[in-house]
């Protein structure tokens, strides 16, 4: 703990006690030989009012500034390096993932912030919107006090911590590039929100219907599939997405599974080329009704030639939060529909 | 003094034109534009062999040449490859690089300006504004794209114009300064647009905003080849016109040009250029500065070659930078607007020095 963070509240107070009293004094000997019997009893009350209001400052500051014995240090999912208050009442989300899984464990009353895409689940839009996931607003986060801030981008990561770490306000970072992770981060945010009961009854419940999906699915032959995230421009995802994890779970391949990146641009041609058995359309939710065509070059595929093309809830599958699990489902059933009918 | 001036102005013409060194006559603007429609022809047969999926180089060429209507041995799925994708892809490209090289030279001439340029003045960004716009509020019809970007151009131009215009006259500087505000206003304006949209669609844009040849219709390419065509025949018709421009608005109109008329048209013409280009692949910069400078550097700026000679320069160069930017990282794509500035910023600093 750097000597600047540590301003001990008995430093502080003992201060502002010794400033108000000189400052009585000061003042107590200009007005003295005009009143002096009135005005020393009123001035006495007030004197005492006034240590009393900065004792209880002092004493409620205590809670939330930095105290060795109640912080500890943990490393977050980006490998950085935080120190997190071991009572974590106060915190803000800044990912939709990140509200469901907070939600989900039932620590939904500690969360003071989300952002505006956070509509899931409904009880989300009581809490107080910071702004969006990419432009939040700093002001609003720090004039909420949270003791910590969950982020699901690394993108002006850098300005952004600084600015809270002014404010002793903890950044964790949650970065999951499959279901396992996104099950490992449910587990250190319950950890974090001292909320691991929970957290594994909801994983355990999570992991029986993910087994239950791939012991289904597992005896039939792989799909290729091609996930459109949208159709002009062409995007999809690459290597790094979470959402190709999700496809080779339930007995698909993503033709994009090779490609660098988690949300490349592709080419035409190499759509036209690729020749997918199954298209995956994210659409619906937040989406409202855009990305719900096949773009152009799929069109000669012969997954539009034997009508598989199939529609899926756009929110389940790119929050990688318990909902996945719904996305898994989803995915399942539009590619293995001749296990799930009956 | 009278006589000064006019020693000067005839210098200034003989300068501009370098009447002393070559004689432009119509024969040699057909030579010089003959052979590069020639090499546009090659670039663009050429180019059409690479892409993100491998082609056989030979059956692609044979295929090329019969129009399509020999199948040479490619499978159907090769014969859509290389006719309903690349191939529109590579005339988009050359329409919008014809485009906006030719509006730039235009502009560089009628404003007396080096720096004038569809990009920097502002006017492709009122073409983004619109195409926005259109985006936004008209998404079913497709033909308010194009039209709105035209207007948007449009308004940008005479809005320049005006700014531009001091009590002694547009000076470079002026325009120039008025450009660079009507661009950031327009900027603002775009990412005040972009952060009222909800996120699914801001990606799109972002990628667009740079220029980007793969998101057109067939549409829009056949509007945009045709605008690209029709102006560049248009503006070489008043190249002459353009060359007594350069000495200023005052001697242009001393020495028969209708000045005002001649503005009118290269404004109109050069919006409905930089308007079909941006509403069919976004803004791509740089391509209206540098070519026509490299055109001049190397054919002399007599603007009866410069004009068609740069409409047919900015479309092998905007070619060649779109064949980089869809297969350097294959599959993945980069936006072409990254690699015209790449490749042109470089190449001009070279024959600028070289001279």
């Amino acid at each position: 703990m750097d000597s600047k963070a540590v301003c001990s509240p008995a430093d502080a107070c003992s201060f502002f006690a010794k400033e108000g009293r000189r400052d009585f004094l000061l003042k107590r000997q200009l007005t003295k030989p005009r009143s002096p019997k009135l005005s020393s009893p009123r001035r006495a009350v007030s004197f005492a009012l006034c240590l009393g209001l900065l004792l209880s400052a002092c004493s409620t500051r205590q809670n939330s500034t930095v105290n060795d014995a109640s912080f500890h240090q943990i490393t977050d999912e980006a490998g950085r390096n935080i120190k997190v208050p071991a009572t974590v009442t106060r915190f803000i989300s800044l990912a939709p993932s990140i509200t469901e899984i907070v939600f989900a464990i039932g620590a939904g009353e500690g969360l003071v912030g989300r952002t505006t895409f956070c509509n899931y689940p409904p009880e989300a839009a009581k809490v107080e919107a910071v702004g969006d996931t990419l432009k939040p607003s700093i002001e609003r986060i720090i004039a909420l006090r949270p003791q910590v801030v969950f982020v699901s981008t690394a993108s002006q990561l850098e300005a952004f911590t600084t600015e809270l770490d002014a404010h002793n306000i903890a950044v964790y970072v949650t970065d999951s590039h499959d279901l396992d992770g996104v099950f490992r981060s449910i587990e250190r945010i319950s950890d974090l929100l001292g909320r691991r009961p929970q957290a594994d009854e909801l994983l355990k419940q999570l992991r029986g219907r993910v087994a239950a999906v791939e012991d289904k699915v597992k005896p039939q032959p792989p799909v290729r599939v091609f996930y459109q995230v949208s159709d002009e421009p062409l995007y999809t995802i690459g290597r790094d997405a979470f959402i190709t994890d999700l496809l080779k779970r339930v007995g698909g391949i993503s033709v994009t599974a090779d490609v660098p990146g988690a949300w490349p641009k592709y080419s035409a041609e190499s759509a036209l080329a690729a020749r997918p058995d199954a298209i995956i359309l994210p659409t619906g939710g937040s989406m409202g009704d855009a990305n719900s065509n096949v773009a152009a070059p799929l069109k000669r595929s012969p997954a539009v030639a034997n009508h598989r093309v199939y529609k899926v809830n756009e929110d389940h599958l790119s929050r990688p939060g318990p909902r996945s699990v719904d996305g898994l489902e989803e995915l399942a059933r539009a590619l293995h529909p001749e296990v799930f009918s009956k | 003094m009278t006589r000064a001036k006019t020693t000067e102005t005839t210098a200034n013409v003989g300068r501009v034109l370098r009447l002393d060194s070559s004689r432009v006559t119509f024969a040699k603007t057909l030579v010089v534009c003959g052979v590069l429609l020639l090499t546009l022809l090659l670039i663009v047969a050429l180019m059409s062999l690479f892409g993100s999926e491998k082609l056989p180089a030979r059956a692609a060429l044979c295929a090329l040449i019969s129009f399509g209507k020999a199948s040479c041995g490619l499978t159907a799925d090769q014969d859509a490859i290389l006719f309903d994708i690349r191939l529109p892809r590579i005339l988009l490209g050359a329409a919008v690089g014809g485009s906006l090289a030719v509006a730039g030279a235009s502009y560089q001439s009628l404003l007396r300006n080096p720096l004038a340029e569809p990009y920097l003045l502002g006017i492709s960004n009122g073409a983004a504004v619109g195409t926005m716009i259109a985006l936004v509020f008209m998404g079913a019809q497709e033909w308010s794209r194009p039209l709105l970007a035209f207007s948007g151009a449009l308004a940008a131009t005479f809005v320049v114009y005006r700014l531009a215009q001091g009590r002694t006259g547009a000076t470079p500087e002026r325009l120039i300064l008025a450009g660079v505000i009507v661009t950031t206003f327009l900027s603002s304006a775009i990412v005040f647009v972009t952060t009222l949209m909800d996120a699914t669609r801001i990606r799109s844009f972002t990628f667009w905003l740079l220029g980007d040849l793969s998101g057109s219709t067939n549409k829009l390419l056949w509007l945009a080849l045709f605008i690209a065509v029709a102006g560049t025949f248009v503006l070489a018709a008043h190249a002459r016109s353009l060359n007594l421009l350069m000495l200023g608005e005052r001697d242009a109109f001393d020495l028969g040009v209708e000045v005002s008329r001649v503005r009118l048209v290269v404004f109109i013409v050069a919006s409905l250029l930089v308007g079909s280009s941006v509403a069919s692949s976004g803004s791509v910069g740089y391509v209206g500065l540098v070519v026509p400078h490299l055109v001049r550097l190397s054919l002399g700026s007599d603007n009866r070659i410069t004009v068609p000679a740069a409409a047919i320069c900015g479309a092998i160069f905007v070619v060649v930078a779109d064949t980089i930017a869809r297969t350097v990282i294959a599959p993945r794509e980069l936006p072409v607007g990254a690699i015209t500035a790449l490749i042109g910023a470089p190449l001009f600093v070279y024959l600028l020095r070289r001279r």
